[in-house]
Formats: C-alpha cells, sequence, structure tokens
C-alpha cells in the first residue's frame, strides 16, 4: 500500500483540466481517496477549489497514473449574482452551487469541506452534515466513506460585493520587427457581470457616500513587463485621461480607470499597446528565429477571459512557422498583414481560445526560420523609391517637354552661352597683359632678353587665338542677329589699343635696360602708359558689364 | 519655403501637446468645443475658451470622412444619415462640401496604396497643418506677383504664424476652413498671373483651384464675387485688355461648368443673386470688348450712335429679364448668407443664427488679438498698392477693401481678412526695410544718416519680434487646448484634467442601446452622433428651424408638457451640460434664453421669454427667479439633487459657482425622467425618459401618417 499526497486547484469559472489528461489507463477501483482535504474560495468573484489528497493504492499492482475527474455540468459563470438586479445602494449578493463532495472515480474514506466566502453575511447555505460557521468560514464534513463520483447540491448565497469583472472579448496582436522592437496591442471589452444596476445612477450618492455602488469597479492594476516602453490606453474617441502609469523594478503598473465607474451590466471598450524590446523575447541562432512571450498577460488579479485572440504578426519572409503552446489553442487560418514598406506581406498567426483565467498566463514560443538578407529589402526600397525620384527629376530638368517651340527665347539662351564664352575669353585676355607686366618688371630686374622675348613671344600667340576665337564668336552673334556682336566689336577695338600699349611698355623696357633712356624719363612715360591701360580696361570692364 | 512650413507645423503644435504626448494628440482630432457661449463675450475671453462654430462640425467631418473611406465616393453621396435629426433623417451627400473628406479620403487611399497603415484619424489630424504650408507656399507666390520676392518671403512668414490663421491650422482642425484658405490664396494667386500673362493655361488652373475651392467651402462665393469686380473696376479704370479679356472669359465659363458639378451647389451659379455679379461682368465684358472692336472700324459720329442705342438696349434687356426671372421663380434674390448676413436682420427674425458666437461683430479686441501688428500696418501696405498701381495691385485692393468689410460683420469672417492683411503688410514692411536697409553706395537723396537708418529698422524688427511672440503666446494659449478637455490648474502649477465630455458620450457609446435616442441642445450634436455614435434629434447643421424649436420647447416648459413632447419624438435619453460645479460658463444654463428664443419663434403660445424673467427683467436662478423657469425641465435636470451638495463650506448647499447663487428650487422630483449618468464633475448629466406608454414605437410617425 502506498500513499500520495496530491493538490490540485480548481477555478470553477473555467475547466482547466481538459479531457486530454484523462488518462487511458483507467484503473477505477484499485486507488482510494483516504483523506480529502477541500478548500472552495468564495472571497472574489471567482470560485477557487483547492483539493488535498492522500492517496492509497490498496491493491497489489503498481498503479501510474491517477485520474482527475470533473463534474460534467461545471460551467463558467459559477457564482451566480442573485438578486440579479440591484440598486446603487443595495449589496450584492450571489449564490454559489457546487458539490458536498469530491466528483472522483475512486472512493473516498474521509473529505472535508472548507468554504472562504467574501462577508460574514450569509443568507443561507446547504446544512449538510450540520456544517460550523465561523465569520467567513463555513466547514463541511467529514463525510465518511463516499462513493466514487458522488454528488450533492451545495448551495450558499451570500454577500460579495467584490467586482465581477469579465473580459467578454480580448484581441492581442502582437508584432515582431527585426530591427529590435516587439509591438504589443491589446483591445479589451470589459463587463461588468455581477447583478445590474436597477434604476437611477447618482453621481452625488457615489460621491458622497462610501457604500454607495460598493460592487462598483472603479480602477484596476494591469501589470506590463518590466521592459514596456511607450504605454498607450485609449478607446474610439482618443486618449483616456485617467491612467497612471507607475514603473517598479521588475514591472510596470498601470492604473488602468475606466472613464465611468462600471456598474453591474455596464461595459466598457479599450486599447493598451506597448512595444517591447525584442532582445528579451526574440532567440536566434543562424536563420532561425524563436519567439517565446506570454500568449495572454494580466489584465487584473483574477481574470476571467471569455474569449480571447492572439494574432502574432511575424516579420515578412518568415517561413516554416512552427507553435509551440503551452496548452490547446485553436488555430484559424493565417492571414497577411500589410503595412510600412511591405511587398508580398508579413504572415499572421490567428489562434484563439475561450475561458481563461490567470493560470493561463504562460509563455508560447513559436519558431520561424527567416533569411537575414531579407532585412536589406526595406531599406534598399526606400533608397530605390529616391533614387527614381531623383533620377525623374534629372531627365526633367535636363530635357524639354514644352509642345511648343518659342523661337526667341532659344535665340535669347544661345546668345546668352555666346555672350558667356565672349566674356571667358576676354578676361584671360587681360590676364595675359598681367602676366606680361610681370614679366616686363622681372626682366627689368633680371635683364634677361631671352626670357623677355619668350614671354612675349607666347602672349603674342596666345593674344592671336584668343582673339580669333572672339571674332568666330562675335560672327555667331551677329549670325543670331544680336546687337551684342557690335559691343564684343568695341571691344576688339580697344583690346588692340591696349595691346598695342603693352607692347610699347615693353619696349620701352628694352630701352631702358640697354639704357637708351633716363630712369626718370622711362618712369614718366610708364606712368602715362599705364593710366592709358587702365583707362582702355576700365572701359572695356564697362563695356562686358553691359553684356 | 520648407522652413516656413515646418515653422508653421511646429507652432501649430504647441508644446504643449508634446508634453501631454499621446493625450493630447489623440484628443486634439477631437477638438470639439463644448462651449458655443451665446452671451457676447469680449473676445478674448471667448478666445481663450474656444469658440466656434467649425469645431463643432469637427466630429461630423471626421464622421463623414470616415464614411467616405470605408463605403467609397458614389455611397458617400449618396449616404442619407438616419441617425441625426431623428426622425427626418438628413441627406449628407448632397449637403455638404465634399472637397474636405474627399482630400482626406484621397491622401490616405494612396498612403494605404503605398502599405503605409495610416489611420483616417491620423489623416485628418495632420491635413490642417499640411494645408497650412501650402497656403504659406501659395502666400507667397501671390505676394511675389504683386510685390516682389522679399515681400513674399514676408507673408509667407506672417501667414505661417498669424493666430487668425492657426486658429483654424492647428493639428486636429479638420475642417473646411482648414483647405479653403489655401484653395482661395491659390485661386487668387492663379488669377493674378492669368491677368498678368493673359494665357489661358493659367487661366484654366485659375478653374481647377476654383473648383477645388467650390468643393471645399461656402466662402467660394468670395471669390466669384473679387474677380468680377476686379474685372469691373479695371474695365471702369480703362485698364481694359486682352490678357483680362482672355482670363475672365474662360475663368466665368470654365469655372461656372465646373463649380456646377458639386452637387451642394448644383444650380446655384446661375440661379441665386450671390452669383449674378459674375454673369453681369461677363456680359459686359462681351459688350465692351465688342465696342472696342467697333470702335477701329467705325467714325466717331457712328460709334457714339451706336453705343447709347446698345447700352440702353442692354439695360432694359437685362432689367425685363430679372423681373421676370424673380416673378416666375427661376432666380431668388436671397441673401448672400456667407458673406453678409445682415446682423442686425438675423438677431430679430434668425435667433439661431444669432445665438452662434461666430456670427457676432467683430470687436476691435478680437482684431488685435488675430493679427497684433498687421491691423495697424496693412493700411500703409495698401497705400504703396495704390501709390504705384497696376492691374494685379487692383485686385489687392479690392481683396482688403472687401475683406475689412466682412471681417467687420462677423467675427468668423476674420479667416477671409487674415491672408490680405498678411501679404499687405509684408509689402509694407519689406518697402520700409528695403528703404532704410538700401545699399549705402547709393547716394541718400533724402540724406538719412545712418543712426536714423539703424533706428527705424531696430524699431521695426522689435515690431516683428513681438508679433512672433504674441502669435506664439496664443497659439500656446487660445488655440491649442483641445476644448472637449478641459483643463483646470491647482495652485502649485499642476494641470488637471476634466475629460467629462468624453467620460460621458463613452457611458451612452458602450451602455445605452445601440437604437437609443439622444435629446440635446443642437450645440452637441455632432459630438453625440461622433463620439457616442448614437441617434440625436438635432445638431450643428441647424437646417430645421421648427425641429430645433421643438427641442427649444421640451427644454424650457414643465416636465409634464416635456414629457409629451418627448415621447412624440421617441427620446429616450436627455442630455445637458451642467457647468455649476466646476464653474463653467458655457453650459446650457447660460444658453437656456437662446432655446426660449427659438421655441418662442415657432412656439409663440406656449412660449414666451418674458416668462422666464423675474419683474425686474432678471435672468435669475436662485429663490427670486421666475417660477416658470423654476420649474422647467431645464432647470429641473441641470440642478436635480444639486440643492444637496455642499461643494464649499464658505457657501451654502445648492451654490452654483457659475451664476454664484444659491439655486431657488432644492426640491427637484421627477416623475417621468430618471438620472442615468452624471460626469464626474458634473459637467454632463444624462437623464432617461422612463417608458411609460406600452406601445411607444415611434408614435411621431404614427402621427404624422395620421
Amino acid at each position: 500500500m502506498s500513499r500520495t499526497l496530491i493538490c490540485f486547484a480548481v477555478s470553477c469559472w473555467a475547466l482547466l483540466f481538459t479531457a486530454g489528461l484523462l488518462c487511458t489507463q483507467t484503473a477505477e477501483g484499485s486507488l482510494v481517496n483516504e483523506e480529502v482535504k477541500r478548500t472552495v474560495d468564495l472571497s472574489t468573484h471567482l470560485a477557487k477549489i483547492t483539493t488535498e489528497v492522500l492517496l492509497s493504492n490498496p491493491g497489489r499492482s503498481t498503479v501510474n497514473s491517477f485520474v482527475v475527474a470533473l463534474e460534467p455540468e461545471l460551467a463558467p459563470h459559477v457564482l451566480r449574482p442573485f438578486p440579479t438586479h440591484i440598486t446603487q445602494a443595495e449589496r450584492q449578493l450571489v449564490v454559489f452551487q457546487g458539490n458536498h463532495y469530491l466528483y472522483s472515480p475512486y472512493l473516498t474514506t474521509s473529505q472535508t469541506t472548507r468554504v472562504r466566502l467574501a462577508s460574514k453575511n450569509v443568507e443561507s447555505y446547504t446544512k449538510l452534515g450540520n456544517p460550523s460557521k465561523s465569520d467567513e468560514i463555513i466547514e463541511f464534513g467529514p463525510f465518511q466513506d463516499i462513493p466514487p463520483f458522488s454528488q450533492d447540491p451545495m448551495k450558499i448565497h451570500y454577500e460579495n460585493n467584490s467586482p465581477f469583472l469579465t473580459i467578454s472579448s480580448i484581441t492581442r496582436t502582437i508584432e515582431v520587427s527585426h530591427w529590435g522592437n516587439i509591438a504589443v496591442e491589446e483591445t479589451i471589452d470589459l463587463r461588468h457581470t455581477g447583478a445590474f444596476l436597477k434604476g437611477p445612477f447618482s453621481r452625488y450618492d457615489y460621491q458622497r457616500q462610501s457604500d454607495s455602488g460598493i460592487s462598483s469597479i472603479k480602477s484596476f492594476k494591469t501589470i506590463l513587463p518590466a521592459s514596456a516602453q511607450d504605454v498607450y490606453y485609449r478607446d474610439e474617441i482618443g486618449n483616456i485621461s485617467t491612467s497612471h502609469l507607475l514603473v517598479l523594478e521588475d514591472a510596470v503598473e498601470v492604473e488602468v480607470r475606466p472613464r465611468f465607474p462600471l456598474f453591474g451590466g455596464w461595459k466598457t471598450h479599450y486599447i493598451i499597446g506597448y512595444n517591447l524590446p525584442s532582445y528579451e523575447y526574440l532567440y536566434t541562432l543562424g536563420d532561425q528565429y524563436a519567439l517565446k512571450m506570454r500568449l495572454v498577460d494580466h489584465v487584473y488579479d483574477d481574470q476571467v477571459i471569455d474569449h480571447l485572440t492572439v494574432k502574432i504578426i511575424l516579420p515578412e519572409g518568415a517561413r516554416n512557422i512552427h507553435l509551440d503552446t503551452p496548452y490547446q489553442i485553436d488555430r484559424e487560418p493565417d492571414q497577411l498583414h500589410y503595412t510600412y514598406l511591405d511587398t508580398f506581406g508579413r504572415p499572421v498567426l490567428v489562434a484563439t481560445k475561450s475561458n481563461l483565467v490567470e493560470q493561463h498566463i504562460q509563455d508560447v514560443v513559436i519558431h520561424y526560420t527567416f533569411n537575414k538578407i531579407l532585412m536589406l529589402q526595406e531599406p534598399l526600397l526606400v533608397v530605390g523609391a529616391f533614387y527614381i525620384m531623383f533620377f525623374t527629376v534629372i531627365i526633367y530638368v535636363r530635357l524639354d517637354f514644352s509642345i511648343t517651340k518659342d523661337p526667341a527665347a532659344e535665340v535669347r539662351m544661345k546668345v546668352a552661352s555666346i555672350t558667356e564664352q565672349v566674356l571667358t575669353l576676354v578676361n584671360k585676355r587681360l590676364g595675359l597683359y598681367r602676366h606680361m607686366n610681370d614679366v616686363v618688371n622681372r626682366y627689368k630686374q633680371s635683364r634677361d632678353t631671352g626670357a623677355l622675348n619668350g614671354g612675349r613671344k607666347t602672349m603674342e600667340a596666345e593674344h592671336r587665338t584668343l582673339t580669333n576665337d572672339i571674332s568666330s564668336l562675335q560672327a555667331r552673334l551677329k549670325v543670331e542677329g544680336s546687337d551684342l556682336a557690335d559691343k564684343v566689336a568695341e571691344v576688339q577695338k580697344l583690346d588692340s589699343q591696349v595691346k598695342e600699349l603693352v607692347c610699347r611698355s615693353c619696349q620701352e623696357a628694352e630701352r631702358l635696360v640697354a639704357g637708351k633712356v633716363k630712369k626718370e624719363a622711362y618712369i614718366e612715360n610708364e606712368k602715362s602708359l599705364a593710366s592709358k591701360r587702365q583707362e582702355l580696361i576700365n572701359r572695356i570692364d564697362s563695356l562686358l558689364d553691359a553684356l | 519655403m520648407e522652413l516656413i512650413c515646418l515653422g508653421h507645423f511646429v507652432l501649430s503644435h504647441n508644446p504643449e501637446v508634446w508634453i501631454l504626448g499621446e493625450l493630447m494628440l489623440n484628443c486634439s482630432w477631437g477638438g470639439v468645443g463644448g462651449d458655443s457661449i451665446h452671451r457676447i463675450h469680449p473676445a478674448l475671453e471667448c478666445h481663450s475658451l474656444v469658440v466656434s462654430l467649425s469645431s463643432f462640425l469637427l466630429r461630423f467631418n471626421y464622421r463623414s470622412t470616415h464614411h467616405l473611406t470605408s463605403n467609397g465616393f458614389y455611397e458617400f453621396l449618396n449616404w442619407f444619415d438616419e441617425r441625426a435629426w431623428y426622425p427626418l433623417g438628413r441627406i449628407v451627400g448632397g449637403t455638404v462640401y465634399p472637397g474636405l473628406m474627399v482630400t482626406a479620403g484621397l491622401i490616405h487611399y494612396v498612403l494605404n496604396l503605398l502599405h503605409m497603415t495610416v489611420h483616417i484619424r491620423d489623416v485628418c489630424v495632420f491635413l490642417a497643418p499640411i494645408f497650412s504650408g501650402l497656403t504659406a507656399i501659395s502666400t507667397f507666390l501671390l505676394t511675389r506677383e504683386l510685390w516682389n520676392q522679399g515681400a513674399g518671403l514676408l507673408a509667407a512668414c506672417f501667414i505661417a504664424i498669424v493666430p487668425g490663421y492657426i486658429s483654424r491650422s492647428v493639428a486636429g482642425s479638420f475642417d473646411n476652413e482648414g483647405i479653403a484658405i489655401f484653395a482661395l490664396q491659390f485661386t487668387y494667386y492663379l488669377w493674378v498671373k492669368s491677368v498678368k500673362t493673359g494665357s489661358v493655361f493659367w487661366t484654366i488652373g485659375c478653374c481647377l483651384s476654383y473648383f477645388y475651392m467650390v468643393s471645399a467651402w461656402g466662402g467660394y462665393v468670395f471669390i466669384i464675387n473679387l474677380i468680377p469686380l476686379h474685372v469691373f473696376v479695371l474695365l471702369l479704370m480703362q485698364r481694359y485688355s486682352r490678357r483680362v479679356y482672355i482670363a475672365y472669359s474662360t475663368f466665368y465659363i470654365v469655372g461656372l461648368v465646373l463649380s456646377m458639378q458639386i452637387p451642394f451647389v448644383g444650380f446655384q451659379p446661375i440661379r441665386t443673386s450671390e452669383h449674378m455679379a459674375a454673369a453681369g461682368v461677363f456680359a459686359l465684358l462681351q459688350a465692351y470688348a465688342f465696342l472696342q472692336y467697333l470702335k477701329d472700324r467705325l467714325t466717331k459720329q457712328e460709334f457714339q450712335t451706336l453705343f447709347f442705342l446698345g447700352v440702353s438696349l442692354a439695360a432694359g434687356v437685362v432689367f425685363l429679364t430679372v423681373i421676370y426671372l424673380t416673378y416666375t421663380g427661376k432666380f431668388s434674390l436671397s441673401l448672400m448668407r456667407y458673406l453678409c448676413p445682415p446682423p442686425r436682420y438675423a438677431k430679430i427674425h434668425i435667433p439661431i443664427i444669432a445665438s452662434v458666437s461666430e456670427h457676432q461683430p467683430t470687436t476691435w479686441v478680437s482684431f488685435f488679438f488675430d493679427l497684433h501688428i498687421l491691423v495697424c500696418t496693412f493700411p500703409a501696405g495698401l497705400w504703396f498698392c495704390i501709390k504705384n498701381i497696376n492691374d494685379e495691385r487692383v485686385f489687392v485692393a479690392l481683396y482688403a477693401i472687401s475683406a475689412v468689410y466682412f471681417a467687420g460683420v462677423m467675427v468668423r469672417l476674420m479667416l477671409t481678412l487674415t491672408p490680405v492683411v498678411c501679404m499687405l503688410s509684408a509689402i509694407a514692411f519689406s518697402s520700409v526695410f528695403e528703404h532704410y536697409l538700401g545699399d549705402d553706395q547709393k547716394k541718400d537723396k533724402e540724406g538719412l544718416g545712418p543712426n536714423i537708418k539703424s533706428i527705424v529698422t531696430m524699431l521695426m524688427l522689435m515690431l516683428l519680434m513681438m508679433f512672433a511672440v504674441h502669435c506664439t503666446w496664443v497659439t500656446s494659449n487660445a488655440y491649442s487646448s483641445p476644448s472637449v478637455v478641459l483643463a483646470s490648474y491647482n495652485h502649485d502649477g499642476s494641470r488637471n484634467i476634466l475629460d467629462d465630455f468624453r467620460e460621458a458620450y463613452y457611458w451612452l457609446r458602450q451602455n445605452t442601446d445601440e437604437h437609443a435616442r439622444v435629446m440635446s441642445w443642437w450645440d452637441y450634436g455632432y459630438q453625440i452622433a461622433g463620439m457616442a455614435n448614437r441617434t440625436t434629434l438635432v445638431d450643428n447643421n441647424t437646417w430645421n428651424n421648427s425641429h430645433i424649436a421643438l427641442v427649444g420647447k421640451a427644454m424650457s416648459s414643465n416636465e409634464s408638457a416635456a414629457y409629451q413632447i418627448m415621447q412624440s419624438l421617441d427620446v429616450d435619453y436627455v442630455l445637458i451640460i451642467f457647468g455649476g460645479v466646476i464653474g463653467y460658463s458655457g453650459d446650457d444654463i447660460n444658453k437656456f434664453l437662446w432655446m426660449v428664443r427659438i421655441a418662442e419663434g415657432e412656439h409663440p403660445k406656449d412660449i414666451r421669454e418674458s416668462d422666464y424673467f423675474t419683474p425686474q427683467g432678471e435672468f435669475r436662478v436662485d429663490k427670486a427667479g421666475s417660477p416658470t423657469l423654476l420649474n422647467c425641465l431645464m432647470y429641473k435636470m441641470s440642478y436635480y439633487r444639486f440643492g444637496e451638495m455642499q461643494l464649499d463650506f464658505r457657501t451654502p448647499p445648492g451654490f452654483d459657482r457659475t451664476r454664484n447663487a444659491e439655486i431657488g428650487n432644492k426640491d427637484i422630483k421627477f416623475k417621468h425622467l430618471e438620472e442615468a449618468f452624471t460626469s464626474e464633475h458634473w459637467l454632463v448629466r444624462i437623464y432617461k425618459v422612463k417608458n411609460e406608454g406600452s406601445s411607444r414605437t415611434s408614435s411621431f410617425l404614427r402621427k404624422a401618417r395620421s
């Protein structure tokens, strides 16, 4: 004979233990529940049943499994408000309907049941076996030798003002980005499933009397992961301004206050979202990725979720997706999601599940492969778009798309370009004279006739080509019929005078070096030459300005 | 130009928006004022509370844009909204200017085509700042055409920050005017360009821009009157040219055809009097051009005879035609509703128009508040323009003069004045700077010393700086807080947010029947439709005065009489705004006299305004108040259980902070109503109409049928 102590808990709201747990190897009759201690906690809106079983095996063969059975009629929402409608001043009474005995396939030798209530006020309760009541606790039993699958209805009608908050539906969207962020958004429909509010809602009473609307919900706390950032809390008509955010060491606490207090039967709807750094949840090895996230997260303590939809949006190009869930969930066909810079869409996994409680807050692991090269796709797309844009602008600016030809404008443009050329050439020519001046000055010091002659020769040559170029441009201007040609001709005329002056100053310098003129006379002469030259150059400049 | 747009953008979002982050961003799109204060406050005070009729429209605009994006354009044109004006409903598609919605919808469509998953709400929020950037650009272009590049830049800077325009272009101000001012400026730019060049290309551009303006705002009437006026004045000034002929003939014909494509406008351009000036000028221009043509071919004597004959004949024909058309009713000499509702007339005959604060005449303070230094400098700019007159400066002079007149008529039209004031002030400043900052090389003829120059320049810069400071201040204080959320400041400077409006609307949305009908004063109609998504009886599109009067009558009757009206209208809930707890002055009791007046207009037998005053002629809510007031539905709903409430130890229970009086009727009991919801600060109170009659399924309709 061996004995084992087994402890399990049932939150009556939801069926935690599904049929899958029932072992195939049923060995009824071979085991005996020797001592059973049941604790039924009815102090919140959930009924939490904890059962401690001392199990013995009177038989000889070893038993390696043990069957937990649940009442077939066990259903969500076992705590029912009664009366179903109360006024704002009234307190909320609820009825619990359960089983006095442990529902088990085995014989139970001895059992006690302890029920914890929310308050001292009890309207009525079943009196099986003369239970003892003290304050908030009712003790049933001990009951002896209960046959397998015994049921005896237990009914307790008591005051329970704890808020009966139910999430009628929640959609949790997890969007993974390989650029380092995971965005989580939860769209939540909340409902107060306690006794309905009957009659008026008086704000005056609610503000002035502390026990008015005692079972209503003002606010609750949602605990988000510690790394949550950029938390938002809003609904269809904008941000809900009544929330508070508290950053703790190991979590981020949001005090969620619906826009209005929730009374029995009232509902509300909101969206809460935040960002998480992906390095805490996304694991990678080569091209293999694994995302480990909670399938459902905390919304409020002792939460009850009627219907959950989880959508996991993976990066574009994720393949071989495989889902590891801690419990069974219903997969729905995958979808595609298009957002910024997407081309062929991001895969979306959709899963649903009904009737969840706090114990369902567990991790889910999604494995997938992703080619890292694909990370470059989006930046390249942007680069490409800009490239095309700039290229179009380049083409547009360079080419002429006008449907009419404007000959006048064309001539104007041609003339402008020719004048431009003339300007550069004339300036170059003036530069030549300056250079020649330098050569002459140097010659006066070094008296190197060879250098002077060389300089003069190059100047002559360059001058000739420049003058020829300008003359040809002048001819072109004439062809275009522009009156600028005359001005250019004038420039040419002036220029030849300048050139003459330059040559003369050159000769003068030669004579000075040869000692043919006196220094004073030379300086005088040179001065007048320079001033003449300057005058001519000024006239050329003014003509050029007019061009 | 980017800088200017950016500057506008940044200014449009005042710093607080960022401080409050999500909060403001999200609620700014619902920037719906809770207070159309009917009493005529000094404008300064009004502005700080954000008074604008159109701010109520935002909700509606957003709702219809949403409808457009989710159901498509044709469905939008055919949209019959049965959730408004219960039980009549409202044809929305044919009674709105669709430009705004189509613009936002188009942007949203294009962005989504590129997989930019931007919500239509965000598009709507940022539409106004984007268009204000475009307005700055078109103002620059227009001023450049009128004066020079420097003045253009200054004008763009001015329009980017001037409060008169910021009020309509802050993020979240999703309003017709937001895009219409851009269309207005751009149309004028293209018009000036067409008159200058005489090119059909520019004129067609002008027509397209005009078409956009027609689709966006009723203020298009301003354009279709100003441009003919310009042409007419040019003719008078002997400035007729072939350019003007080409520009106006093309503009009138193409613009007319295009404007008639908007369902809401329809045949108005050829029927109503506000469009007749354009037609007249068109005819005149043709005649003038014809005469010019003849002049070249005839002798002086022949021409004179022909001229007199022609003129008298034309005058006779026009006169007889107008008489005939008016007589047969094909043509109505209606008032120019948008441009000049004579305030005196409206105040006496249409209380509903007079009851909107935006339709009040503009005060001097408001001119200064909205335009600051520009209001002083723009006459100088006008003078510069007139002194160096040419074709397009005639236009801007006319623009300025007419806009000043309209802005004086009604606060709301301040908006049309703002751009021209910016342009002319820019011209004034630009000329002054040109003069005093001119090249030193050119010899001063007047012999201005460098000291005078620098002093004048400094002074001008000081003025501009003060203008910038004023604009920033106004933007951050008056025009940026979303008026659906009220904020109060504690002694330590911390901010308290009173989010009562949305609290109550959201309660309606979540916890009432989907088809519940909510009765409220028309100010809150669009808000209820938008935020609470419930059927309303009357709303801000005040097209049916008698229906509004019926609601006003219900509010001002005693409970049992009101109950009958409410039963006949199938009312499920009644919503009122009550500011007595927090001292909010824009509440329903303060508006109450308008309800009485409007009700009296339609039901003079049942409602008399004098009944609501004390014998001394005062409107009082305390014990001395008239018994009719103290027992009417509005009073009872506002003060239900308020008599028990002691807000302060210094004041007695039931002390109304808004009106600073202890209420006169503290024992309020309801027979047919019950309190359904009151928001945290009592700002919004919702009552449920008890359903006593067994069958009250649309008794109104049954009555209507029988």
